[in-house]
């Protein structure tokens, strides 16, 4: 039924985007409680050795390995399912492909269905984030931490993972997810630096270190998302000699907005050098002509 | 004179039907004009008195802080200072109020509405309470903290009441999510558009939701006992804040929200004070009224021209059916003018009493219709910027109404009278017998 949903929505018309979104709607439509138990199910189930509680080296040494691990020193490139849900509004959902080059801090993000969104995009140059929209032809500067084709996410989730750069951790303890054992950690923006969420809470699991859960909080201390990556996705990289971590899944869950909610799948990451002039907005622009 | 203008009333009296027919036409045009007219009155009388309340002072002292050159906010900082100047050297000063501007989503345990924010001190507000009428609720709780003001759509629409609280979501002028439970402390009866899209708080939940310091506000916004000197006090303020060594903005007739993409654009760093009328931020309300005035000024065209082509039509069927009357009375000596004049007159008469009549029918229908206290359906209330209708047949716009249409009127008579005063008295009585 909710392949039906994304069809219908996508006027997906080939069999690749058919499959594709088959995958994505076995994912969609989960609970807190379901993705707590797709978590049990992919974070190597049975017989964990009982986790030690982190001390500060452990927990220095803990971000610095999430943000690593999502690092890529050369290309990145990945396509994304966004579904938004919203309580007064019928869902959406988008299909985008995002390309990074984390080397010199680029990213891109291009819509590509459904036909209303199809070539607009997001380019950041240098610190600023530009919204091309083909409909009008123009340019607008956008906030860093904006609102992603109007959804949940924000330029963060689809981007490398800066952690240790922009907040100082601090050790709760261990919290069980389910049956997972996981280390959490307060992250409090460090001075100076401009960030959506100031405080952030991480769920980390004590046996891979993969981030399981993430709430984020407002400067008034008000609990505005909650995400939940369950499943992640390894790929080698050549240029990194070693393996690139990124989410298979993020669930993000509206705290204020009750009810409200968006879905991200990632698919077919690729970590193949792409094209010199691909972060510009005259390439941007050409894919809608 | 007097003579032509008992002729021609003891014709208009003769030839009663027709008499009535095209007065009556005449009076009905008159009554349409002076309605809409009316109407028109009625939404810019409302549009200054509440859009000079809810969104903006006669003249405001407001402007835009950049932290960094691609950023703008709608700040004023450290305004005491700026506050006591313009205190000082505003003539015909009435009252400064200092208000917080924002943008913000308000939400509720079922919904959410994107709005305009508001910060305010009530006390100092004395306009505010006569403008708002309250649904529910008790407008003095507005002086305590982290409380808000909403309307009844708004109201609706968050399924909220009177003591419900409401959290207000949005992002520092740096980029940083926050929020700020405010407590519903009074609903406001709808005022169209302007109420459509604002939301009033607490001065300081303003200052909280964007993280700022008690020095800081949106706009001082100047209260002037006649608003209409309203641009040359702005022209003043302009230069002596200039001279106090502040920047000032180039002015430019729009809202200050319409200016950020500009603002953004400019390679500045710091404040800039921006010196604004009421017209200049109700520029696009304007759009509206200017509007309903060329749809009037059309339809009003086309009905004159049709009450021309009436009254020549019927001059014409008054000449051919007294042409051995014209022919007697220029055989005894009446003057080619005063046979214009004669019919002239005619038109005249009948003119002004049917704008008269138009014009009387029309004002008592406005008072009614005011007493009636008749709400208007919400998609009117939009562009009415009220809850009623609220019609004002002043006495200028009577009296421009009453001499427009008699006066065209009269003009249109002008060339039938012509050409029966050009009549030869002889082929006149031979064409009548």
């Amino acid at each position: 039924m909710i392949f039906d949903k994304f069809r219908r929505v996508l006027g997906g018309g080939g069999f690749a985007l058919g499959l594709a979104l088959a995958e994505v709607a076995a994912l969609v439509d989960p609970t807190v409680v379901v993705a707590q138990e797709a978590a049990k199910e992919t974070e190597e189930p049975g017989g964990d050795p009982p986790a030690k509680p982190l001390d500060e080296v452990g927990v220095k040494a803990l971000i610095k390995q999430i943000d690593d691990r999502q690092k890529n020193s050369g290309d990145y490139k990945t396509l994304v399912y966004i579904e938004r849900k919203e309580k007064t509004k019928n869902d959406v959902v988008m299909e985008a492909v995002v390309y990074r080059r984390d080397a010199d801090d680029k990213l891109m993000i291009l819509f590509t269905q459904p036909k209303s969104e199809r070539g607009k995009g997001y380019l950041r140059i240098d610190r600023n984030l530009w919204m091309y929209d083909p409909g009008t032809g123009k340019w607008e500067r956008r906030t860093e931490r904006e609102r992603i084709g109007g959804t949940d996410s924000r330029r963060a989730d689809f981007d490398e993972s800066r952690l240790a750069e922009e907040f100082d951790a601090k050790y709760e303890g261990i919290e069980a997810l389910g049956k997972i054992q996981a280390h959490k950690l307060t992250l409090t923006v460090k001075k100076g630096v401009d960030v959506a969420y100031p405080r952030i809470a991480l769920w980390c699991n004590t046996s891979s270190g993969n981030v399981l859960k993430r709430q984020e909080f407002a400067a008034s201390g008000k609990l505005m998302r909650t995400n939940l990556t369950p499943k992640w996705a390894k790929r080698y990289s050549e240029s990194k000699k070693a393996d690139v971590w990124t989410p298979k899944t993020i669930y993000i869950y509206d705290e204020v907005e009750k009810g409200n909610s968006t879905v991200i799948v990632l698919k077919d990451m690729d970590l193949r050098p792409l094209q010199a002039n691909l972060f510009t907005k005259a390439w941007l622009e050409s894919q809608s002509r | 004179m007097n003579t032509i203008v008992q002729i021609a009333f003891r014709n208009l009296l003769q030839h009663r039907r027709r008499s009535l027919l095209l007065g009556g036409a005449v009076a009905m045009v008159t009554l349409l004009l002076v309605m809409l007219s009316a109407l028109l009155n009625g939404m810019q009388a409302t549009m200054l008195r509440n859009g000079t309340t809810l969104s903006t002072g006669h003249v405001n002292v407001a402007g835009f802080y950049k932290i960094t050159a691609g950023t703008a906010a709608p700040l004023v900082t450290k305004y005491e200072a700026l506050l006591q100047a313009v205190k000082k050297q505003t003539p015909g000063l009435d009252y400064v109020v200092t208000r917080g501007r924002g943008f913000g989503k308000i939400v509720s345990e079922e919904s959410s509405l994107n709005s305009v924010l508001t910060g305010l001190d009530i006390v100092h507000e004395a306009g505010f309470k006569e403008v708002v009428q309250l649904a529910h609720g008790n407008l003095d709780e507005l002086a305590r903290p982290r409380t808000a003001l909403i309307f009844e759509k708004q109201a609706e629409r968050l399924h909220v009441k009177v003591g419900d609280n409401v959290t207000v979501s949005s992002q520092t002028f740096r980029g940083v999510n926050n929020t700020v439970d405010v407590r519903i402390v009074a609903i406001g009866r709808d005022l169209g558009m302007l109420s459509s899209f604002n939301c009033f708080v607490h001065h300081d939940a303003i200052r909280d939701l964007y993280e700022l310091d008690s020095s800081t506000t949106g706009a001082i916004q100047v209260y002037l006992k006649d608003a209409e000197k309203a641009a040359e006090v702005a022209a003043k303020l302009r230069t002596d804040i200039e001279k106090t060594g502040l920047r000032v903005m180039e002015p430019q007739p729009q809202p200050f929200w319409r200016k950020f993409d500009t603002v953004k654009r400019e390679d500045w760093t710091g404040q800039k004070i921006d010196v604004t009328t009421w017209i200049d931020e109700m520029a696009f309300m304007r759009y509206t009224l200017n509007t309903l005035s060329a749809l009037i000024f059309v339809l009003v065209t086309v009905l004159l021209v049709i009450i021309v082509i009436g009254v020549m039509n019927t001059l014409w069927m008054a000449i051919r059916e007294r042409t051995r009357e014209i022919g007697a009375l220029r055989a005894i000596g009446m003057q080619r003018g005063r046979v214009l004049w004669m019919f002239v007159t005619e038109v005249a008469l009948l003119a002004l009493a049917a704008t008269a009549t138009g014009s009387l029918l029309a004002t008592g229908l406005c008072l009614g219709l005011n007493a009636a206290k008749i709400v208007v359906p919400k998609a009117f209330q939009m562009f009415l910027m009220s809850e009623t209708l609220w019609l004002v047949a002043d006495v200028p716009t009577v009296a421009r109404s009453l001499a427009i249409i008699a006066v065209v009127t009269t003009l249109g008579s002008l060339l039938p009278a012509w050409r029966a005063s050009r009549l030869q008295p002889v082929k006149a009585m031979q064409t009548a017998s």
